[in-house]
């Protein structure tokens, strides 16, 4: 609410009367709005680096995924010859150096022609290639369980903040008392016990008591079932960064009680529980709001392994399986979607912090 | 009186390392994290004397037993600790194989038995073991004692645990101490140089942190040359934790590296014309070392619980080598661990171990601020 | 409580409770301070004159712990004993910032670095005189003015990290009188700023004491400013007021070695340049565990052997309005004072026997505990 006024002061004390283009060099030239020019700009670069790593990395198993998929064809009964083999290899450039594979894939992602065959048959600019293990375009194979990820992720980062947060304020000002140590224990507790064994406990536990071991997300069968079916991935994949995040808020908050403005506050007269909220809760919030993307990237990765034990219909056992039988454009679309998140939401907390820190603004981000 | 006052004048006299360790020794949890964790580690060192049996040793009989039960009386009389033979018979019925225990004869819990042969510390031959079970009361042989039960190939789950804690304490503190030096170098000549290299370096970091860390692992792992010795192996997941771990410490490390090089005495010593190296190094990372001490500290933790799911993925550690991950593996679904409980010891260890880490890290950050 | 007087505080005691121990480092401290009149606190740092104007206010660290009596002349509530106050109560958060404020050492840290300065500012304003809007940001930013803050309409929005430390030091004073307070603690407000703003903060701290009629407890280490603000002066040192007078005085007639000591590192205009300033050897000692002897004998040039390091001297009253604690000062009432102590002596030595004696014999129980216990 103070922020509010502080903005609404703001507006007041501007003169209204402007041209439009002074209004568009006045806009350009806040600190905030440099600020996040800028940060936007290094997206760019960010995402390229991406784009390689992503590609080096699902290069970098040996073999092939045309080798993988004849002989998984030999197998099944086909019949292959070295020469189609060959020519399945030129076909996908396979035979090419790494910087030739990597361009047209990056190019036929980012702009497929209307000329090409890939576009009258799919209708699509972006050409994500073929899955080979699943048979079909790999956009389709990804689009399928995108939604329900980026959701049960979403729904996992609201539920961790929103139980993290108040522990981590009355933890912080109640330190040492039994409640702290309470909430420290259970913290301490669920950040060193590994997600997949916690998975397999409370599934079994699960089945001990109601007979049904949740597996999987209900998906179909409408909301009940399936908020019950999220429970337990809920706790797994939610806990451990719970922990952590209680851990550094509070750790952050006592900082922030220990400063001379909360003292300043109190000697103004403030009442204890606005300093708190107001000036210590305030500036504490910002370490955790620069780690917002950090988050992220560890619960897509958290999830996969509880998402293989609880047989969740996520992206990372989908990822698992591509990267395990080579089926190299999956994975790396996967990978790609999933890292292009990540540094979406680093991206989006770090202009947050902007709004929140006014010193990162003014020193232009460079923290 | 003059004691105190000697202590008084030390007190102003001690260097910031004494005083962490005096604050370290009131800091009680973190005293006896210490502790646990050096028996932890001397029990990895010893841990083929301290197993009653190898790592792959193996006894189909006892394939997926409970823990042992320890007997004390024998028909009503004090014999002092032992176990029962267990023997097998086909029930003709319903055609399975009905186990149990052979009461018969006892077999007493002995000290210091022969069993496989192994290397004190690496080079002295032996075959003694701390405890083991001798022959039976009535001569007969072929008893096993498996304190934490049996795997599904009827090994010895806690010879097992004693001797994958050497692989499965020693990786993360290894990869640990690489991502810690790589951090410090990259993260300092980031924070200090600034401008276009501190950008790259930025990005890069932002890059490592974004792409999800299985594809990471599994490209890395999959990049391990098959058919290589265990111990290369183990050098390699080593390289390749500390790969994806060393971002954090970088980012830590710019970020003081960034407050303190504007600081009057950086100034005073560059204008003195000390090197960028020696500033870095004699000026700057005291400074903030013992931040990293504790930075380090409680990222082996998380490199253990690393270690771990990534052999459970079958993605790190891979048989016959063996690591706590790899124990785990047994426990990987449902019905295993509502049939076999015991597969899940290893994970107290893994979870005492990561909560003792913490704790110790927790008690040095406490150790190390100055104004507790 | 004398009408005249705003504040009156008796036998104050801070503790301190630490891991190494319990740390007394206000060790019964008296002065009071009249409507208007500026009083000086003068000493080393860790001499406990911040944990004394902390007291004031009751915003001591939960470690800290006050016992005495701070006395309150409030015009809306009549007499206040502020330790017997709930230190989050409302009653005491009436007090601060409206009856009493608080001008704080540094100013840099002083502000939130999350909201503009006239936010911060306009908070006291909302808190204890007008809940409207326009009215308090017009009453702030009139306040910010009369502090020589220029340019106020745009200074109002910005915050702390644009603002230079002299003008930082201008707007903390400005919410520190924004609500108008009888009284103002200013703990050391000029020592993070450089010598030309210092004079200007003060100039423009009297100006306003002026305007306002506030009394005002200075707290400083530098005997230059307070022969500019203060009125009267009270010297502490080592959690003790060693001696008091009205500022003319302890210049003039030093009596107390520290204050003499203090007074002598001064510089002089017009003074020998081939002589060294004078210094005080050693440091304060640490609060923990004093033994009986006067806190300043380790430093002292003239302590009396077999009476200062054996008994600690009180404050007496050697003419009037001004006292000084010391055996060694050569006048009538310290005299008495020395013979007074010299009976007690032989008193003191004895109980300080029987406790050695006690602790001794702890001590070898335990001793023997341990022992045994090991065996055991």
């Amino acid at each position: 609410m103070d922020t509010n006024t502080a903005v609404m002061e703001n507006m007041e004390s501007n003169n209204p009367k402007k041209t439009f283009w002074e209004a568009v060099k006045d806009f350009f030239g806040k600190d905030l709005v440099q600020y996040i020019f800028k940060r936007v700009l290094m997206f760019i670069p960010t995402i390229f680096l991406v784009s390689i790593l992503t590609f080096f990395v699902i290069q970098l198993p040996p073999g092939d995924f045309v080798s993988s998929h004849i002989s998984s064809m030999l197998t099944s009964g086909e019949m292959v010859s070295e020469a189609e083999a060959q020519a399945m290899r030129e076909d996908y450039g396979l035979d090419k150096p790494f910087v030739v594979q990597y361009v047209k894939w990056v190019k036929d992602i980012i702009w497929t022609p209307t000329d090409s065959s890939y576009y009258r048959i799919n209708h699509s600019h972006h050409n994500w290639k073929y899955s080979f293990s699943y048979g079909q375009n790999v956009w389709t194979v990804i689009a399928e369980r995108l939604g329900i990820t980026v959701g049960i992720t979403a729904i996992i980062m609201v539920f961790q903040y929103a139980v993290s947060i108040p522990i981590a304020i009355y933890s912080a000002t109640h330190q040492y008392s039994v409640g702290d140590y309470i909430f420290s224990v259970i913290g301490f507790l669920g950040a060193a016990i590994p997600n997949f064994i916690l998975a397999i406990v409370l599934m079994y536990l699960s089945y001990k008591w109601t007979g049904d071991p949740n597996l999987g997300l209900e998906l179909k069968s409408g909301v009940g079932p399936f908020l019950k079916s999220l429970i337990i991935p809920l706790i797994v994949i939610g806990t451990s960064g719970t922990c952590g995040i209680i851990r550094s808020v509070r750790a952050q908050m006592l900082d922030e009680i220990g400063r001379q403005y909360t003292l300043t506050a109190r000697a103004k007269g403030v009442k204890e529980s606005k300093i708190i909220m107001k000036y210590c809760f305030r500036a504490a919030i910002n370490p955790t709001v620069s780690g917002l993307g950090g988050i992220l990237s560890s619960l897509f990765s958290g999830s996969t392994v509880t998402a293989l034990v609880l047989n969740l219909q996520l992206q990372g056992p989908q990822l698992l399986k591509a990267l395990q039988t080579q089926d190299m454009y999956l994975a790396g679309a996967i990978v790609m979607v999933q890292a292009i998140l990540v540094v979406v939401g680093i991206l989006l907390s770090d202009i947050a912090l902007a709004f929140l820190d006014p010193r990162i603004r003014y020193s232009g981000g460079s923290r | 009186m003059s004691r105190k006052l000697k202590t008084k004048e030390d007190y102003y006299l001690a260097s910031q390392w004494t005083l962490m360790g005096r604050k370290l020794k009131k800091h009680k949890l973190a005293k006896i994290s210490l502790l646990i964790l050096a028996i932890l580690y001397i029990g990895a060192l010893f841990a083929d004397f301290l197993a009653p049996y190898g790592l792959e040793e193996f006894n189909s009989l006892y394939k997926d037993t409970a823990p042992a039960k320890i007997h004390c009386m024998y028909e009503g009389k004090f014999v002092g600790p032992y176990v029962f033979k267990l023997r097998d018979e086909l029930d003709f019925s319903t055609f399975t194989r009905h186990i149990y225990e052979d009461t018969s004869e006892y077999y007493k819990i002995r000290l210091f038995t022969h069993g496989e042969e192994y290397k004190i510390l690496g080079f002295i031959k032996s075959d003694i073991h701390l405890f083991g079970v001798g022959e039976g009361s009535n001569g007969g042989a072929g008893a096993k004692i498996f304190l934490f039960g049996a795997d599904k190939l009827g090994r010895d789950i806690f010879s097992r645990v004693l001797l994958g804690s050497r692989i499965s304490l020693t990786i993360p503190f290894a990869s640990a101490f690489i991502s810690f030096f790589l951090g410090i170098a990259i993260g300092g000549l980031s924070g200090y140089f600034g401008g276009v290299f501190d950008i790259i370096i930025q990005r890069i970091i932002e890059v490592i942190g974004a792409v999800p860390q299985i594809p990471l692992w599994m490209a890395l792992s999959a990049a391990i040359p098959s058919g290589i010795s265990s111990v290369k192996i183990y050098f390699y997941i080593t390289v390749i934790l500390s790969f994806i771990n060393w971002t954090g410490m970088a980012r830590v490390v710019r970020g003081k590296f960034l407050s303190l090089k504007n600081e009057d005495y950086v100034m005073a010593a560059r204008l003195a014309g000390v090197s960028t190296w020696k500033i870095i190094w004699k000026h700057l990372v005291p400074g903030f070392m013992s931040y990293l001490i504790v930075s380090l500290t409680l990222g082996i933790p998380g490199s253990i619980l690393g270690e771990t799911s990534m052999s459970y993925l079958n993605l790190g550690i891979k048989s016959p080598a063996t690591s706590w991950g790899v124990l785990l593996q047994e426990a990987s679904n449902v019905t295993d661990v509502a049939v076999h409980p015991h597969k899940l010891i290893p994970i107290i260890f893994v979870t005492i171990t990561v909560l003792a880490y913490n704790f110790l890290g927790d008690g040095l950050r406490d150790a190390a601020d100055p104004y507790k | 409580m004398d009408k005249d007087n705003i504040l009156e505080v008796k036998d104050l005691r801070v503790n301190i409770h630490m891991m190494e121990g319990e740390l007394t480092a206000v060790r019964g401290v008296n002065f009071e301070i009249k409507k208007g009149e500026t009083l000086g606190l003068v000493g080393e740092s860790g001499c406990g004159k911040s944990l004394t104007c902390k007291a004031i206010l009751a915003i001591n660290d939960k470690k800290c712990e006050a016992k005495g009596s701070i006395k309150f002349n409030s015009d809306e509530s009549g007499e206040v004993e502020i330790l017997d106050l709930n230190p989050k109560g409302e009653e005491i958060r009436n007090i601060r910032g409206k009856q009493i404020s608080m001008i704080f050492q540094e100013p840099m840290v002083a502000f939130s670095p999350m909201y503009t300065i006239g936010n911060q500012i306009n908070e006291c304003t909302r808190l204890h005189i007008t809940k409207d809007k326009r009215e308090s940001k017009r009453i702030s930013m009139e306040v910010m003015r009369k502090v020589g803050i220029a340019n106020v309409e745009k200074r109002y929005n910005q915050y702390p990290h644009e603002f230079s430390g002299g003008m930082l030091q201008r707007a903390l004073i400005a919410m520190a009188l924004v609500c108008n307070p009888k009284m103002l603690i200013a703990d050391e407000p000029t020592t993070a700023l450089d010598v030309t703003i210092q004079a200007q903060i003060l100039e423009l701290m009297k100006s306003l004491q002026k305007d306002f009629n506030t009394a005002i407890l200075f707290i400083t280490h530098d005997l230059g400013v307070v022969a500019k603000m203060c009125d009267r002066v009270a010297v502490m040192y080592l959690g003790k007021i060693v001696e008091s007078a009205d500022t003319e005085t302890i210049y003039a007639n030093p009596q107390h070695p520290y204050t003499k000591g203090l007074i002598g590192s001064v510089h002089k205009i017009g003074g020998n340049r081939e002589e060294r300033l004078f210094s005080i050897e050693g440091t304060v000692p640490l609060a923990m565990n004093l033994p009986s002897q006067c806190g300043f004998y380790d430093r002292c040039t003239v302590a009396i052997e077999g009476l200062c390091n054996k008994i600690e001297p009180e404050l007496v009253e050697i003419e009037p309005g001004h006292k000084v604690a010391c055996f060694a000062c050569d006048n009538e009432a310290c005299r008495k004072e020395c013979e007074r102590a010299r009976k007690m002596i032989p008193e003191l030595e004895r109980e300080k026997a029987r406790q050695e004696e006690a602790a001794a014999q702890e001590a070898a129980l335990r001793n023997k505990k341990k022992l045994f216990g090991r065996r055991a």
